[in-house]
């Protein structure tokens, strides 16, 4: 009798925790907790200093009133960074409008400030023919704030044992609000084509 | 004397692995930290049930008939540490970090100390199986996904473990089968 009120007890309670640690069985890994959670409640960006590619500094409030799609690069990257940095430049075709409308901004941030100075960041936008108005680069100012910023997003940054990193490649998008959103991975590139078009036509552009 | 040294082993172990020189170095790659150190917690759980008195046994034995009040918890704690995001979070939040140097050695190691031999042997085979089959679909699995499971790990770890994982479970299922056919068995079978 105690032995089937026992068993019964954990087992239930221990199914709770599994119920309850993957978000009711719909996150197994970090990743996709990471993507839920700024889905289900938005997070409020905190003002941070960046460095752009002009050695102009940028905070937050800059990118208030529009959206922002930020992604996380380095520039000496070799395999993700190239895939984000060629989606977003199909972004920056597909949303001329927007841009130049001032209602969407595209920002990559550097998480490799020690390396990407403002020069190589011009470098890597011109590679992708960024206009460096409506698509920055940009770079942290103190590898602080950098911590502060992989924290907030919760990317991962791992060094890949060949000089470089391995990291959580995404597209984070930024309400006009300053608030965080919404994330979707690399393989989800056009789920991120069809947020925006609906945000933004809620905005009342509406893009071809 | 020498009987009263001993009760101290499991903690040493367990501190030692605990510091974080062997920590870091276990947690540094995803096949050290799931083949090494998380067995190892496992392991001084197990030690530590062995210093019970008879009469803790005893005890505990009226809530764990047959063990299985034990096996609930070996079970239940093992799906929850196969979860990628708690070997995530076991890295980066502090918190389930010290989690799991208390809950892996209790729960699994000691839990199991204290249930697999009062088990009834059809249980036993069944979760040994069960066990052999978790280790072969987790190694096919890491083998096969394009994508990493773990934010703290690389990719090729992922891939290097699935392998070990599927040579492990190969090896288990051989010596396995030879004990049944031929009732060949080695001493730690």
């Amino acid at each position: 009798m105690k032995t089937l009120f026992l068993s019964t007890f954990l087992g239930i309670s221990g199914l709770m925790i599994l119920w309850v640690g993957t978000d009711g069985g719909r996150a197994f890994t970090a990743e996709t907790a990471r993507r839920l959670e700024v889905q289900e409640r938005p997070k409020l960006v905190p003002i941070w200093h960046l460095e752009d590619q002009n050695s102009k500094i940028l905070t937050l409030s800059d990118w208030a009133n529009h959206y922002t799609v930020v992604d996380f690069i380095y520039t000496s990257c070799t395999s993700a960074c190239l895939v984000l940095g060629s989606e977003l430049q199909s972004l920056q075709k597909k949303f001329e409008l927007a841009l130049n409308d001032n209602k969407l901004r595209l920002l990559s941030i550097s998480f490799d400030p020690e390396h990407d100075t403002p020069e190589r960041l011009r470098t890597h936008l011109s590679h992708f023919s960024g206009d460096g108005e409506h698509w920055v680069a940009a770079r942290p100012t103190s590898l602080a704030e950098r911590k502060e910023i992989l924290d907030f997003f919760k990317v991962t940054v791992i060094p890949d044992k060949m000089g470089g990193y391995t990291h959580s490649a995404g597209y984070h998008v930024i309400n006009p609000h300053g608030q965080l959103v919404a994330i979707f991975g690399v393989e989800e590139y056009s789920m991120l084509q069809d947020y925006l078009s609906l945000a933004l036509s809620k905005e009342g552009i509406d893009e071809s | 004397m020498k009987v009263k040294y001993q009760r101290y082993f499991p903690s040493f172990a367990w501190g030692l692995l605990a510091l974080p020189p062997l920590r870091h170095i276990l947690e540094s790659s995803m096949v050290t930290h799931m083949l090494i150190q998380l067995p190892a917690l496992a392991f001084v759980g197990w030690w530590f049930g062995q210093g019970f008195s008879k009469d803790l046994t005893r005890k505990i034995a009226l809530w764990n008939q047959w063990g299985i009040t034990g096996m609930v918890l070996v079970v239940i704690t093992m799906f929850y540490w196969m979860l990628p995001r708690a070997l995530d979070a076991a890295i980066s939040e502090p918190v389930f970090e010290a989690a799991k140097f208390f809950v892996i050695p209790l729960f699994i190691g000691t839990a199991f100390n204290l249930s697999w031999s009062s088990l009834p042997p059809i249980a036993q085979g069944v979760l040994k199986l069960e066990f052999w089959a978790t280790f072969m679909r987790l190694g096919w699995l890491y083998i096969v996904l394009p994508d990493r499971l773990c934010a703290n790990y690389l990719l090729g770890d992922q891939r290097i473990l699935g392998y070990i994982l599927l040579i492990l479970g190969s090896v288990w299922a051989v010596s396995w089968a030879l004990k049944i056919l031929f009732g060949i068995r080695w001493r730690w079978a």
